[in-house]
């Protein structure tokens, strides 16, 4: 039965099955799965689970499993893959969102480096309960040493009857009377952050400039190629195996259900935790998990024995969790009880004591001007302005209002829906509003007073 | 980032005869990627991806020679080539280190580990050294947030690094020492 506050009932791990990883593992021992040793470990089980039923029915049990995209925005998977239409003679499209660039997540690289045939596994499942022939693992350029891992991966899925004319999916499709060829492949991508979100993604496969699209039309109507697209993130894939073999309510066990009466976050999911803790890395834990918790029991605490001061919770974009917030529960609910964005990615990036905030914003800042594409104005602009402002202010060369002024741009320039077309200028938003109202007295200390002449008539 | 533009009208580029695009290049790229998509555009970022590789930068000349054969107009490889920041327009030193300034690495010091470079290569972010060895970059997050301070040396990943360890990793490019590879995930105890 799901929880509602959050115990550790895990007993083993369901993504790092392979993947030793403490406290079920030592990391030392971490190596590639190959295919053989995926299979002797109950690999591949779920396909062939999945390709006995219609592809009706394993829709129907993700949706049930209520299982929410482990990319960013945690939308239900299942109910993604209903907005598809009805399949007809041309291509559709599964893109692999790979493109992992938020700074403080890194929890893909893990999966991809070292058990590649889960996430395989989950492509398959996914095609065939979506009827899509083609996929495009779409892996950010400076991922060299993933992509190579999983080039080998898919020439060993394709030998074993994984994907192909004579693979799994299209055999099982034959019982259910439509035959089709699954085509998986590895699309690269060149440095770009904007290539992470969907439809810039799709650009980029398309071998344009990642500009995102203006939506709708939704990728699930008119995507890749002008085709029915779904686009999902590796691990929300690496969830679907289990799923499967499983059952939707093996998954529900664990995760906790919402406080505040939104849908609940099942399942567990991959936490990677960097910053001034003493043994930062990915775990995987039941959502739900309070961040001190998480610190404390798992990361060895804080490094040197300081303080917590704050953490940002999944990614810059999500804004950041201040000093007292430090029980906050890493859950879809996060973004309604603790005043961030959202839960991100759950790759908390934790701050002690020492930690200068304004630096904090001002590193921040420099990432969001750096990477915005250039398409929407208020983001291109008011990313560099914003940029400038913040190096002003550490250097202690700025005014009272220029913190106005800093708060006036990052408002305006990102509140979704409206001023600009994808969420990254809303992600610039998020982290420098949160951070200069978390530390506000930070921030003041830093600025000259300015002082207002205020002329008072004598008559 | 990509939206700074420049006036290119009236350039000149400089050409070679023979073609960057070699057979062996050309045929993978027409037997092996371009079926792979719907539209022949598609295939531009694996075409990039080869000339990138093989030459370290993407000449101009490579992009008319892509551009004939996805038969799309070099302004459209031009378009993609200038947008993204792994593809290099200009040459670059042997060996490119990148090193990550996002914001788990700069809090967990990458900025000595880049000055150490700096001191040690006597070059400015942005720079190739003289005898044309080493490019040194600045790259926001590379995916290595828990083994921060991070860097790409090459294609290689090295994580936890040390002011000296990427002195010492210098030393072994120089010397010739150095084992292609990477720390690989696992952390250093």
């Amino acid at each position: 039965m799901p929880k509602k506050t959050w115990e550790n009932t895990l007993t083993e791990h369901v993504l790092l099955k392979r993947i030793p990883t403490a406290p079920f593992g030592n990391i030392r021992d971490r190596h590639v799965v190959g295919y053989d040793e995926y299979v002797k470990t109950g690999g591949y089980e779920g396909l062939r689970k999945a390709v006995t039923m219609a592809p009706k029915d394993v829709t129907e049990e993700v949706k049930a499993s209520v299982l929410r995209g482990r990319g960013g925005a945690g939308f239900p998977t299942g109910l993604k893959w209903t907005f598809l239409p009805a399949p007809d003679e041309g291509h559709r499209y599964l893109a692999i969102n790979a493109d992992e660039s938020e700074p403080g997540t890194f929890k893909d690289r893990l999966l991809m480096d070292f058990d590649p045939h889960l996430m395989l596994e989950g492509i398959a499942i996914c095609m065939y309960a979506c009827r899509l022939d083609r996929a495009y693992i779409f892996i950010r350029g400076e991922y060299h040493h993933q992509a190579h891992v999983l080039e080998e991966a898919l020439k060993e899925a394709y030998a074993n009857g994984i994907f192909g004319e004579k693979g799994l999916i299209n055999r099982g499709s034959n019982a259910s009377g439509d035959a089709f060829v699954a085509d998986c492949y590895v699309h690269r991508g060149a440095g770009a952050y904007i290539c992470g979100e969907e439809t810039a993604l799709l650009e980029a496969i398309e071998g344009n400039r990642g500009w995102p699209r203006i939506k709708p039309p939704f990728p699930a109507v008119k995507g890749l190629f002008g085709r029915p697209t779904i686009i999902n993130n590796v691990e929300t894939l690496c969830h679907l195996p289990f799923i499967i073999e499983r059952g939707a309510a093996a998954f529900a066990e664990q995760g906790v259900e919402s406080s505040v009466g939104g849908p609940p976050s099942f399942g567990t999911k991959l936490m990677g935790v960097s910053g001034h803790v003493n043994k930062p890395g990915c775990y995987e834990l039941e959502l739900g998990i309070p961040l001190r918790t998480l610190v404390e029991e798992f990361c060895g605490g804080m490094r040197n024995g300081k303080k917590f001061k704050g953490a940002i919770p999944g990614g810059v974009s999500m804004g950041i969790l201040g000093p007292d917030q430090y029980e906050a529960e890493l859950d879809f609910d996060i973004g309604r009880k603790y005043n961030v964005l959202g839960l991100g990615t759950a790759g908390p990036t934790v701050f002690d004591e020492d930690t200068d905030m304004v630096a904090v914003a001002r590193n921040i800042a420099r990432f969001y001007k750096h990477e915005s594409c250039g398409q929407c104005t208020p983001c291109r602009e008011g990313s560099g302005w914003l940029y400038q402002l913040l190096c002003r202010i550490e250097e202690g060369d700025a005014n009272t209002k220029d913190l106005d002024l800093a708060l006036e741009i990052a408002t305006s320039m990102g509140s979704m829906p409206g001023t600009t077309i994808c969420g990254l200028a809303d992600g610039n938003n998020w982290a420098t509003r949160t951070i200069m109202n978390k530390y506000r007295e930070e921030f003041e200390a830093r600025v000259k007073r300015t002082y207002i002449p205020v002329s008072i008539g004598v008559s | 980032m990509a939206w700074i533009t420049k006036n290119s009208a009236g350039m000149k580029i400089e050409r070679r005869d023979e073609p960057y695009l070699t057979p062996a290049m050309r045929d993978e790229l027409i037997n092996t990627h371009l079926p792979r998509y719907e539209v022949r555009k598609g295939a531009l970022f694996p075409a990039l991806h080869m000339i990138q590789h093989h030459y370290g930068w993407i000449p101009h000349q490579a992009m008319l020679e892509i551009a004939e054969v996805l038969g799309i107009t070099p302004a459209e490889v031009f378009d993609t080539v200038t947008f993204y920041e792994e593809y290099w327009t200009k040459p670059k030193g042997e060996n490119l280190l990148a090193v990550c300034r996002s914001i788990a690495c700069e809090f967990c010091d990458a900025t000595a580990c880049t000055e150490a470079i700096k001191a040690k290569l006597g070059i400015d972010v942005g720079e190739t050294t003289p005898d044309n060895k080493f490019t040194l970059v600045e790259l926001e997050c590379i995916g290595s947030c828990g083994t921060a301070p991070a860097a790409l040396f090459n294609e290689d990943l090295h994580e936890n690094l040390t002011p000296q360890r990427c002195v010492d990793l210098i030393e072994q490019i120089r010397s010739g020492a150095y084992q292609p590879g990477g720390t690989g995930a696992v952390k250093d105890e």
